[in-house]
């Protein structure tokens, strides 16, 4: 055991006199390997070499058939099962990450409790207005008369400033249901007034008719209709 | 076993699409469990302590009243 280490450190130590210690170098080689199978038990062999002998062949293709299982469909199944199962977890908490996000952007249920006004038809007679609050603005509600409703049907409305018929204004033809708010510059109109027996807004003098039709003066549009709804007969929910 | 699954595999892992269309599907069903689930859960610790619990005490009187 001496012996070899010299020559170990001596090969180390300098190339110069590697040429005359090669021989010894060899010899000391077969005294480790003899002293190696005779102090260990545990015998290896690389699967880079051929045969039983020792010379390494690179071109040797190991045979991992030792550590091959036997289960590869169970192996695979539970692989994929964990990975989809990550998977389903992930798109899991990105949904609902995302729709806490845009829960929270809508409206709560304390606003949308406020945000619709119910009224009771049956109080309004045929030919009056009323005027009701909602969402902060004015709200015309008008009991027409069949003589009001004829006259909104016949009016030529294409050649108006902002076509619409009157079908497409009245859900039910003898409740006009409309946002009291003038679309020139936001005054409240004025009920039965006008040239054309509607609504007349006293700030710069715009004239509606019978279906809230802009007629005369600068508003642009034809007053504004929310969006309502008659639950039952006799009831209205305007939002 | 092994014949269960490999069927397993050849249905639905084999191909990409079956096998995200799995995924999904297997979420929102674990999202639905897990929601009815919790949901009981919470019901039966606090029976009796809820509104729909006690709600007929007070409602039954003013039935049109809201």
């Amino acid at each position: 055991m001496s012996v070899s280490r010299i020559s170990t450190a001596v090969a180390r130590s300098s190339p110069r006199s590697l040429r005359a210690a090669a021989p010894l170098a060899v010899s000391t080689q077969q005294q480790r390997s003899m002293a190696d199978a005779s102090t260990s038990h545990a015998g290896f062999t690389s699967p880079f070499h051929r045969g039983t002998g020792n010379a390494r062949d690179t071109t040797v293709m190991p045979n991992w058939g030792k550590y091959k299982t036997g289960k590869e469909t169970s192996n695979k199944v539970f692989q994929y099962f964990m990975v989809g199962t990550m998977g389903g977890l992930s798109a899991l908490g990105a949904k609902n990450t995302v729709q806490d996000f845009l829960v929270n952007m809508s409206a709560s249920a304390d606003v949308l409790a406020q945000a619709k006004v119910e009224v009771d038809l049956a109080t309004i007679p045929e030919g009056k207005n009323v005027i009701i609050k909602w969402r902060g603005k004015p709200v015309f509600i008008r009991h027409r008369t069949a003589d009001e409703i004829k006259e909104a049907e016949d009016t030529k409305w294409e050649s108006l400033r902002d076509p619409q018929p009157d079908t497409e204004r009245v859900q039910k033809p003898e409740w006009l249901i409309m946002v009291g708010v003038c679309t020139h510059l936001g005054c409240v109109p004025i009920g039965e007034a006008g040239d054309f027996g509607g609504w007349f807004c006293p700030c710069h003098g715009s004239h509606y008719d019978i279906s809230g039709r802009i007629r005369k003066g600068p508003a642009p549009l034809n007053l504004e209709i929310p969006a309502y709804d008659f639950p039952e007969e006799g009831a209205l929910v305007i939002g | 076993m092994a014949g269960v699954l490999s069927g397993v595999y050849n249905t639905l892992i084999r191909s990409n699409g079956v096998f995200l269309s799995t995924i999904f599907a297997g979420a929102f069903a674990t999202e639905i469990l897990f929601d009815t689930g919790s949901n009981a859960i919470w019901n039966r610790i606090n029976k009796g302590r809820q509104w729909k619990d006690i709600k007929h005490r007070y409602m039954d009187a003013g039935e049109d009243d809201e």
